[in-house]
């Protein structure tokens, strides 16, 4: 998950004291850059999903389960990662996901060799099942590594590297993958041995960027691994509880918790959705070059990073669901055009979705989470675990281009930007006190 | 606030560059050197107005760069501009081209100047249209235009059957004596199941592959014929202008099938996707440039010569497809198309 859906700004304190404590400076940078890690490899999935139609000569959905095994495992892994954490311990659970990322990292070494597709999906799952765990832990481990009056400040730095490295997930596409893929014209011309020459050295230009974050992820684990680390678990770290049966009860009658989790699941496989299917938008809509579409998602995520702090700003002069209600709004704008305009502007249209995401994770789950006291740590879990809409709706956004063509499938996040759309509504319109109440007394 | 204190919240640089070096391990595959013997290759097009020949010099440039080959270019002012080719021809042998690719811009008017070459020890290889005698070069690499028609005309004659019409065919031709144009019709008739004087056959008129003429033919074959529902067009200005002609007539494009050959980016976006043009088969400059180059610099590094026809690929595209008729869908043909 990338901090882009998980980055979930915790309130402002004094930031006067040690950011981490001494002996605990390069455990910290260490899982800087675990952070950064799972933001890379992220988002280098969103390119897999186009590499793979290619190289494998396959439908848009049967490319689309690389979304589906890479953001499915990540809501497989979820409950199993916090009772792993809980169990054994931060520097345990860190360890756990690092080692498991590494190994699917370094499963690409094989899948590469036997060329076929499942394979991938096995490395994929297994790497984003670690990174799952890593990131379960890593989150309440980086808060333990100092005082508490500055864990916020040490959190939001941690995270910062997150959309750093989903930018460098992006750049290794683009650079090491995307412009040295074989072009399918030339693979007309091909015999069928040469084809599959080609095949493996597409799918080595695949392996690569992975090999990469294999290796980063196991020098990682080393210097983790072999370096005392004495952290206390500090009281209040949000970690994800066993549920009761009251909890859910009390959540489930909330109505704004309820909601917001759909809005979530929406708000997330629109994200997934827009960020899968900008480069196929580019090359088979407006006929960009694979070498060149890259670039277009690298824009999408350089707009939505700075589209974030331009949010945060006007969050301070707006009410947070009018502001969610506009920027949906404008979301599903975008994809209309990028339905009926198939040009350049279509594509600028499904870069510009980015702007109207950057504020969404962080809102609904604040407003989702908004008077619930002691359950909002179980609710957490539940908003995190609305991760599914990502693994879901891909596989429908794909299903539709195959269908109807590759333009009418930005018709899945549009609809899923209206649901987040209602979702503002519904906070805008409804009588927040009342619904409180109502999850009291249940 | 303090110095010391000011220190005491922040992440030594030191750590977190250090940080930043071990994530760039990811970027550090860089290509390897290249060792091979720099190699020369002139690259002859007829003229950069038409994206056909652009795009294939942009491929060859980027072949070059990545093989260790200088690229020599020259171009004319038009199709028919045979003296400039001639005067490249000269300049690239002198120069000290290893190898030469030329697009003839007349297939019998280059010759001397490519027989000159060729006893420099200069290799040339026609590219896209042959020479006359074809004997004339090493070798060509082209589509095989006949193979092109062949497709359209087996689609055509399948959609055709599927709709149940009585068909009354348009012929869009090149011009007399150019084999590309020539050998299109060939292949339409052959892959329709028809012969050359088959009375389903309305009309042929030649439109010398220009929009302009291929509206004023088409309105020419209505006014004898208003219930033409196929149309064969040599290239996809052709089918631009034909289509023109059939809406001015009030004629709906849903009863007419109109095929075409080419690819370029224009049909294929603004005449196969929305459906007026139904099919087109698409060829590729992209390999006639990359395997030109390739083929140039592995003979001069003393591997094999080229020689013989090489068949630069073909596809068709259409957003309607037909059953046992093998085609690729609209944005196959968008991802491949030549120009914008």
């Amino acid at each position: 998950m990338t901090a882009a859906r998980g980055a979930v700004p915790p309130a402002q304190e004094p930031a006067r004291a040690r950011l981490v404590d001494r002996q605990l400076v390069i455990p910290f940078v260490l899982l800087i850059l675990c952070f950064a890690a799972w933001g890379a490899a992220a988002n280098l999935t969103d390119i897999l999903v186009g590499v793979f139609r290619t190289v494998f000569d396959m439908s848009n959905f049967q490319s689309s389960l690389v979304q589906f095994a890479y953001y499915g495992a990540y809501f497989t892994l979820a409950i199993p990662a916090a009772v792993i954490t809980r169990r054994f311990g931060y520097k345990a659970g860190v360890l756990t996901g690092l080692g498991l990322a590494a190994f699917g990292g370094l499963l690409f070494i094989p899948a590469s060799q036997l060329l076929v597709y499942e394979f991938f999906l096995l490395a994929l799952f297994t790497l984003a099942a670690g990174l799952s765990i890593l990131e379960t832990s890593a989150n309440p481990f980086v808060i333990a590594m100092g005082p508490e009056a500055s864990s916020t400040q040490r959190l939001n730095l941690a995270q910062a590297f997150n959309p750093v490295g989903a930018n460098i997930g992006v750049l290794l596409g683009a650079v090491l993958i995307l412009p040295s893929l074989t072009s399918e014209a030339a693979k007309t011309i091909m015999s069928s041995e040469e084809l599959r020459q080609s095949q493996e050295q597409d799918l080595a230009l695949v392996l690569k960027p992975y090999l990469g974050i294999a290796l980063v992820l196991v020098l990682i684990w080393l210097l983790i691994a072999f370096r005392k680390m004495d952290v206390a678990t500090p009281a209040g770290v949000e970690d994800v509880p066993v549920p009761t049966g009251s909890v859910g009860s009390r959540l489930w009658a909330n109505r704004h918790y309820r909601y917001g989790v759909i809005a979530q699941f929406f708000n997330v496989a629109a994200q997934t959705c827009t960020w899968t299917f900008t480069i196929l938008y580019a090359q088979d809509v407006v006929g960009i070059s694979p070498g060149d579409a890259g670039w277009y998602l690298q824009a999408s995520l350089i707009l939505f990073l700075v589209s974030r702090f331009v949010m945060t700003w006007l969050l301070g002069l707006f009410r947070p669901t009018l502001l969610l209600f506009i920027m949906a709004v404008f979301g599903v704008v975008c994809c209309l055009v990028a339905v009926f305009s198939l040009n350049l502007l279509g594509l600028l249209a499904v870069v510009a979705i980015s702007a109207s995401l950057s504020l969404m994770f962080p809102t609904i789950y604040g407003v989702a989470l908004l008077g619930l006291g002691e359950d909002a740590k179980f609710g957490a879990a539940g908003l995190v675990m609305a991760i599914l809409g990502g693994a879901l709706l891909p596989m429908v956004h794909a299903a539709v281009m195959d269908i109807a063509g590759p333009a009418l499938g930005f018709v899945v996040p549009g609809a899923c930007l209206a649901v987040v759309a209602w979702y503002a509504v519904f906070d805008l319109r409804t009588n927040r006190s009342g619904g409180e109440q109502l999850a009291t007394v249940v | 606030m303090s110095n010391r204190q000011r220190s005491q919240g922040r992440v030594p640089r030191r750590l977190v560059a250090m940080g930043g070096a071990m994530l760039l391990l990811g970027l550090g595959l860089a290509a390897c050197g290249d060792d091979t013997e720099r190699v020369t290759v002139g690259l002859i097009t007829k003229q950069e107005d038409n994206p056909f020949w652009v795009t294939m010099r942009e491929v060859a440039q980027d072949t070059a760069d990545d093989n260790n080959v200088e690229l020599l270019t020259a171009t004319g002012e038009s199709d028919v501009d045979v003296d400039a080719q001639v005067d490249a021809l000269e300049q690239m042998t002198e120069d000290g081209a290893d190898g030469i690719l030329i697009a003839p811009t007349d297939s019998e008017d280059v010759v001397p100047a490519i027989e000159a070459a060729r006893e420099e020890g200069v290799i040339v290889i026609a590219v896209d249209t042959p020479t006359e005698p074809e004997s004339a070069v090493d070798a060509l690499f082209a589509t095989d235009n006949f193979a092109a028609g062949e497709l359209i005309g087996q689609y055509a004659r399948a959609r055709a059957d599927e709709e149940g019409i009585e068909p009354a065919i348009a012929m869009l031709d090149l011009a007399p004596g150019i084999a590309s144009g020539q050998l299109r019709r060939e292949g339409f008739l052959e892959g329709f199941g028809i012969p050359e004087d088959d009375p389903q056959i309305v009309g042929s008129v030649d439109t010398e592959g220009d929009e302009d003429k291929g509206r004023a033919a088409m309105e020419e074959l209505l006014t004898s014929n208003e219930d033409i529902n196929i149309v064969y067009t040599v290239n996809e200005p052709v089918a631009f202008g034909a289509i023109d002609a059939l809406e001015e007539a009030g004629t709906s494009m849903d009863d007419v099938i109109v095929v075409s050959v080419d690819g370029g980016c224009d049909a294929i976006k603004n005449g196969v996707r929305p459906g007026s043009i139904d099919a087109t088969a698409q060829q590729y400059p992209e390999n006639m440039a990359r395997e030109g180059v390739l083929a140039i610099a592995e003979a001069a590094r003393g591997g094999d010569e080229p020689s013989g026809y090489l068949d630069t690929g073909l596809r068709l595209i259409t957003g309607d497809p037909v059953a046992d008729v093998p085609s690729e869908d609209v944005p196959f043909g968008v991802r491949n198309c030549w120009g914008d």
